[in-house]
């Protein structure tokens, strides 16, 4: 004991306390600010459009029914409940796909990847009907399972080279099925444009 | 710094107050705080690297609740027709009490909130009707959307679909 005191004692000793209280903020921070990216990394990435939008709101945590849209007018039906999932397309990886333009060919069930990535969750691929027939059965199934607590927010994530009509069709459907408030995703732009 | 504060305050012997601060430096528990700060530091770098801050804003949309076959009836006089031509060429024309409208005007998009808030300076009641040729880019949507709602007016507006004579209205005047 004496011995490694003495031993101890020449060495420089810096006080760590202040490094300490520095970093405890910082991780405190990073904590309860951080959203993971994990969670939407089984998401499909699109380019967003911009927007300046001064009464802006954020997107919700959690219950949210994404629709996205990639450029070649694919809709992708998506919630983040597995267990609505599991319940409603019977398999809790599974996603929707809807191409509304019967014109053209959907990217993905043609080519199986989107743009030029591999997608590995089962997809289902609906036509009007279905797709407005689930859109139903999910909201409905998560608010049985919570005993009308909880409801899906929709909100729409476009890519910005998805042709309109793609936006009208689905719009539409959304009006079909009572679903009149949804919430368009976009990219904040700073707004210098006076 | 603060060792010397406390010893000019202590006593005014100086040796045998530097002694008595020592002695009681020494006397105290001290912890060692390296493996903390290690383990701290690791979490730090964790949660930075996994986060993602810039969370994406949402813009909100509500269409109205009303059934296709619901009619509503609307002055033509306090109509703005908003059509959106496929190359992304915004066109305003008013309408007019007996039904028809004016020509339409092209208005370039950089003016487009200007011009709105001056149409509805001189009439407040007026219902933006828009049409979007289904060509179009959803982008020049959503910066047609975004501003609307930055222009200081009230915000009535609904979608209708872009028929057959809007486009030729909209080639008419320029495509």
């Amino acid at each position: 004991m004496k011995k490694a005191r003495s031993i101890k004692k020449p060495g420089i000793n810096i006080d760590m306390t202040p490094l300490v209280d520095v970093i405890m903020l910082l991780l405190t921070f990073f904590m309860l600010t951080a959203t993971f990216k994990a969670a939407d990394s089984e998401a499909i990435e699109v380019s967003l459009p911009k927007s300046v939008n001064t009464d802006s709101t954020r997107l919700p945590e959690n219950d949210i029914m994404t629709l996205t849209l990639t450029n070649t007018g694919d809709i992708f039906l998506d919630v983040d409940n597995y267990n609505v999932r599991k319940d409603v397309f019977g398999n809790e990886f599974a996603i929707g796909l809807y191409h509304p333009d019967s014109t053209s060919q959907s990217e993905f069930l043609t080519t199986g990847k989107i743009g030029d990535k591999e997608f590995k969750r089962e997809v289902i691929p609906m036509n009007k009907a279905q797709f407005e027939k689930y859109i139903n059965d999910l909201r409905l199934n998560l608010i049985n399972r919570t005993e009308g607590k909880q409801d899906f927010r929709i909100v729409v994530k476009g890519d910005k080279d998805t042709d309109f009509g793609v936006v009208e069709d689905l719009m539409k459907s959304l009006k079909e099925t009572k679903n009149t408030r949804f919430a368009l995703v976009t990219d904040l732009k700073s707004a210098t444009l006076e | 710094m603060a060792g010397g504060g406390f010893d000019s305050a202590e006593s005014s012997g100086s040796s045998r107050g530097k002694k008595k601060y020592h002695k009681g430096k020494k006397l105290g528990v001290r912890i060692d705080m390296t493996p903390m700060v290690d383990v701290i530091m690791l979490l730090l770098t964790f949660f930075m690297l996994t986060t993602t801050l810039a969370t994406p804003q949402v813009m909100q949309i509500n269409l109205p609740k009303g059934e296709e076959t619901d009619k509503v009836k609307v002055d033509m006089g306090n109509v703005l027709f908003i059509r959106v031509s496929g190359a992304g060429n915004i066109y305003f024309s008013l309408g007019k009490s007996d039904g028809s409208e004016m020509l339409p005007e092209r208005i370039p998009f950089e003016n487009l909130r200007k011009t709105l808030e001056s149409y509805f300076a001189s009439n407040p009641n007026l219902l933006m009707l828009i049409k979007f040729d289904r060509k179009m880019k959803y982008n020049n949507m959503v910066d047609i959307l975004d501003e609307i709602n930055r222009a200081k007016i009230e915000r009535k507006y609904s979608f209708l679909p872009m028929e057959e004579i809007d486009i030729q209205i909209v080639t008419a005047a320029g495509g």
